[in-house]
């Protein structure tokens, strides 16, 4: 009888064409990234550049438009409309970042905590992250309503308030709305990011300090805060991205309304790039921000590269 | 190739990776070439973008008239329906990408579209000639420098929204004819404890065509004629405004400032609701939701000011896109659509939710149906675009889209002096304005 062994059970093959240049190793790499490259070049650098060239033109919805340097960012400083969303812009993004990693912070260390259920209550804070955004702000939308709002209504029965708030209808009501929505939806990814976070900090390092006779302030201050310093870096850079670009929260709950109180680049951009027409502009919106965002990025690349 | 014998092939019907891969770019292939077939030499095939009715029955109506077009005349006609809002992002995508043959030009579309359009003249006018002749909103919207570039579809009618019953206690029959009246009945009603709603939030429907009929009935208007300057620093404004806030402060509560286009509807089938401007959306929600509400509930034509009567409506065309390969088919099947067989079967289900812009369709049928919607015929003949008296121009649309005739108005009923909201939207409008 024959015997089959492992090492005969290969087909024998000549020698496939590309394989010379399979041989230099360099060559290989870039051949194996190559799909990579390709693919963010189609689908990050080539809409990025797009975006950038139709905003240095005047062009329109289904016009080609003229090449107009810088005129529309130009128009735009001087565009009071414009100025008072970016001032929201900023309101609206450092609010929302700076109380997403307080109560991060504070939500990730009671989550280490041996509490009962632990697993269970850990998954269930997610669920703000994962409800889909559009959906979850129509429910705060009504939860804010001007007639049939519940939190008024529970704020009124429990006498904490003697008249109902306008939430979305005074212009300073109406941004503390949008934070408020922005950084329940947030949070989570700060809580449970910190909590991984927390959780690589060797116990030991307590234990010893301890020992030494230190608080568990003095402990939180000199060993949490210096070892979960570069995931609150990343996550800050990650939040502060994302929430000037966000678009979702404010276009469903205020639509930038009232008297433009919570207009941000992205519903702007909307307005002016989609049902004005002047894709230009919109896109001028969109862009402006960039140069900033890119320092502050390189910055905290920066950081994170000594740490 | 010569293989050895090997323990995988032995199990003889799994399917070797490299021959999936290639049984599925084959069939990919097979599929995409069938579709190119199809689209590039098959017959004749027009996709009318359009947007999806609150009524379904309105829908279902367009679906069944393509269905049978299609029977008839062997060209195939699909409706897309999109919702309201996400119109102009859809027909931004399909101007840019170069795709389609019909759209629904919503109002302003046609004048912001209008090198994306074709000339329709040729059926626009003997339609026009055919239906007693257009209205003047339906010149307004759908001739773009003198060129026809849609032929006028149908507007949503605005009209003031009210409870008979609380009228009635403030001592009036029927509604008010003038805006001093209506001002002093809203005021008599609210006395009672029953506000009434104009949304100044962020409703651009409700809001805006609460208010620029406003605007317009004092004398005011944001530009010239010809639509080239700012004309709101204007004795006209300054009446509009101090009325805005007299109805504001005597008729309303805060609640509008946070108004979005849906707010009304349900604050009015809540029962809190004395007066609004609404599409007749209210009065069919009520059949089913508040009927001891259809009862009492109303509808009136917007008043008339110093300057005349004026309303707002949405109003909508049908463009051919000139990319269209199909020019010929799509104007053939607009002049179908619009014959009265189709057009009345399509708004007779509509009860209200759309008027004709046609003079001929002042005296539908439906407008026989229910006594309570009657008024609404008379609509079209006072409907106006933002703009006024300039056309509908990519200027106006901006206004529009940033709120700055209602935030003038908003402004004003939060306290602001009345030349210092009108400098503020002289100042806003005159940078919009600036652009070319």
């Amino acid at each position: 009888m024959e015997t089959v062994t492992l090492a005969d059970a290969q087909p024998i093959r000549r020698q496939p064409w590309y394989r010379p240049f399979l041989k230099s190793e360099a060559l290989t790499g870039y051949f194996l990234i190559s799909p990579a490259v390709f693919l963010m070049l189609v689908l990050l650098a080539y809409p990025f550049v797009l975006a950038v060239w139709i905003s240095l033109t005047d062009r329109v919805l289904g016009e080609p438009g003229k090449f107009v340097w810088f005129s529309n960012f130009y128009k735009l400083i001087q565009d009071p409309i414009f100025r008072n969303t970016v001032w929201n812009s900023f309101v609206y993004t450092f609010a929302t970042v700076f109380l997403k990693m307080l109560l991060g912070v504070i939500l990730a260390l009671l989550l280490n905590q041996e509490i009962p259920y632990r697993n269970l209550i850990r998954g269930a804070i997610l669920l703000p992250w994962i409800v889909p955004t559009s959906l979850s702000v129509l429910t705060w939308l009504w939860m804010f309503d001007s007639l049939f709002s519940v939190v008024n209504y529970i704020l009124l029965g429990i006498g904490l308030i003697s008249k109902k708030i306008q939430w979305l209808g005074s212009p300073s009501w109406a941004m503390v709305s949008v934070i408020i929505v922005n950084t329940w939806r947030g949070l989570p990814f700060f809580a449970v990011s910190f909590l991984a976070g927390l959780m690589t900090i060797p116990r030991e390092l307590y234990e010893a300090a301890e020992v030494d006779g230190a608080k568990r302030f003095r402990q939180f201050w000199h060993i949490t805060v210096p070892l979960l310093q570069p995931v609150i870096a990343v996550v800050v850079l990650f939040s502060t991205i994302w929430t000037f670009a966000d678009f979702q929260i404010v276009y469903i709950l205020t639509h930038g309304g009232p008297l433009n109180a919570t207009q941000i680049f992205a519903t702007l951009a909307y307005d002016v790039a989609l049902v004005a027409g002047r894709i230009g502009e919109g896109s001028a919106i969109s862009l402006f921000l960039f140069p900033a965002l890119l320092v502050v990025i390189i910055l905290m690349l920066k950081y994170l590269r000594r740490e | 190739m010569r293989y050895r014998k090997t323990a995988r092939q032995d199990t003889g019907r799994t399917m070797s990776r490299r021959k999936f891969l290639g049984v599925t770019a084959g069939a990919t292939a097979a599929l995409s070439f069938g579709t190119f077939i199809r689209s590039g030499l098959g017959a004749a095939r027009i996709n009318v973008l359009t947007w999806s009715n609150t009524l379904n029955a309105m829908d279902d109506t367009l679906r069944a008239q393509a269905k049978q077009y299609t029977q008839e005349k062997g060209v195939e006609v699909v409706f897309e329906f999109v919702n309201q809002t996400d119109l102009p992002t859809k027909t931004a995508a399909a101007v840019e990408s170069g795709s389609g043959d019909i759209v629904t030009t919503w109002s302003d579309g046609a004048h912001l579209h209008d090198k994306a359009l074709i000339n329709v003249g040729d059926i626009a006018e003997p339609l026009g000639k055919q239906l007693n002749g257009w209205t003047n909103i339906a010149k307004d919207i759908c001739i773009v420098n003198k060129v026809w570039k849609a032929v006028p579809w149908g507007i949503i009618p605005i009209a003031v929204v009210y409870r008979t019953d609380w009228a009635k206690e403030a001592g009036y029959d029927k509604f008010p004819d003038t805006y001093d009246e209506m001002l002093v009945l809203c005021r008599k009603m609210k006395e009672k404890g029953h506000n009434s709603g104009f949304a100044l939030g962020r409703a651009i429907g409700d809001a805006n065509q609460s208010h620029y009929p406003m605007l317009w009935a004092h004398g005011g208007a944001e530009c010239t004629a010809d639509g080239k300057k700012v004309a709101i620093n204007s004795p006209g404004t300054a009446k509009a405004v101090d009325y805005v806030r007299r109805l504001f402060k005597e008729g309303q509560s805060e609640d509008v400032f946070s108004w979005d286009d849906s707010s009304n509807n349900r604050a009015f089938l809540a029962g809190e609701l004395a007066c609004t401007g609404n599409a007749a959306s209210i009065y069919w929600a009520e059949q089913k939701n508040a009927p001891q509400l259809r009862e009492v509930t109303n509808h009136a034509l917007w008043p008339k000011g110093p300057a005349g009567r004026f309303g707002y409506s949405t109003s909508m065309g049908l463009g051919i896109y000139r990319f269209s390969k199909f020019q010929k088919e799509c104007k053939e099947f607009l002049t179908w659509l619009m014959q009265p067989k189709q057009y009345s079967a399509w708004i007779g289900v509509g009860e209200g939710q759309i008027a004709g812009l046609a003079n001929f369709y002042e005296n539908d049928p439906v407008w026989k149906k229910d006594a309570k919607l009657e008024v609404i015929r008379e609509i079209p003949k006072y409907v106006r675009m933002p703009g006024y008296p300039g056309a509908p121009t990519r200027h106006a649309a901006e206004s529009m889209v940033k709120y700055v005739i209602v935030n003038m108005f908003a402004r004003a009923c939060k306290g602001m002096s009345t030349p210092d909201t009108i400098k503020q939207a002289e100042a806003e409008l005159k940078d919009i304005y600036a652009k070319a």
